[in-house]
């Protein structure tokens, strides 16, 4: 009885086999907002989102997949995209930063970063992900208060496959 | 936007070819992008898609295609996707993104 009880529960062991999972990482980036930027107003004439300022710094992320495939290519406002009306000029200053990094060797990023106009241009060498901060100042021509109203600017952010 | 070096294939259409894309939106601010295809200095060229303006929701994948004249493809470079932002009540900075595949690169 006891050899039966063991044959049987041979035969109730289930199938076996092995299932191979498989996959590919082929180049990517990814592009998040981490935190959005606020124009403060330390002056009637002037919209800042640097903190002393009190605005808020907007930080968007970069995550690229394979190493040396993509630039990352951030442009700084010089214009609002929604405003009161103005009818002085407006003067824009801006600059990009790198802020964090998910890999030591990424702190490189910043003294290599190249600016042409309003755009900071970084060459993302290494697979990972990259925080990057942008800052954003517009002063009202001669001085004058800004009008009262909601005022928008858009920073562009671009990945482009080398 | 992948992949990074997509393969241009032959299409249905004489004269025409094919590439097939896929995005991904990881951005829960945003639902639409367009679809944009550009020379080396950044010039629209010409191209035909199911979609110009793409909704996508967040964390959602969408495929589409995009049909160039071959004519085009000695110039056609830079085939990327830009966000659409919403307007907004409050005086802030918007984040526009823009992710670019390269059509004269090596395909991945």
């Amino acid at each position: 009885m006891k050899y039966l009880v063991t044959a049987l529960s041979l035969f109730a062991l289930p199938a076996l086999a092995n299932v191979p999972i498989t996959g590919t990482v082929e180049a990517k980036c990814v592009i998040q907002t981490t935190k959005d930027g606020v124009y403060g107003n330390p002056i009637a004439s002037k919209l800042s989102t640097t903190p002393a300022d009190g605005g808020v710094l907007p930080v968007i992320r970069f995550d690229v997949s394979l190493a040396d495939s993509y630039t990352a290519n951030i442009t700084h406002p010089t214009s609002f995209s929604t405003s009161p009306t103005l009818n002085d000029t407006v003067a824009w200053t801006g600059s990009t930063s790198v802020t964090q990094t998910s890999v030591a060797g990424m702190s490189g990023y910043e003294a290599a970063k190249v600016v042409v106009e309003n755009t900071t241009i970084f060459d993302l060498t290494l697979a990972g992900s990259t925080w990057f901060s942008t800052a954003s100042s517009a002063t009202y021509g001669s001085s004058k208060p800004f009008v009262g109203g909601v005022y928008t600017a858009l920073v562009q952010a671009s990945c482009i496959a080398k | 936007m992948t992949p990074a070096y997509p393969e241009v294939k032959p299409s249905h259409v004489s004269g025409v070819v094919k590439v097939e894309m896929s995005i991904f939106n990881s951005r829960e601010e945003i639902e639409w992008y367009q679809i944009e295809l550009f020379d080396l200095n950044w010039t629209n060229i010409p191209f035909a898609s199911s979609y110009r303006i793409i909704n996508i929701g967040y964390k959602e994948r969408k495929s589409f295609d995009v049909y160039i004249r071959k004519s085009d493809m000695d110039e056609a470079v830079y085939l990327c996707t830009t966000s659409k932002v919403r307007k907004t009540s409050k005086s802030r900075t918007l984040v526009s993104s823009r992710i670019c595949s390269r059509l004269d690169g090596e395909p991945a």
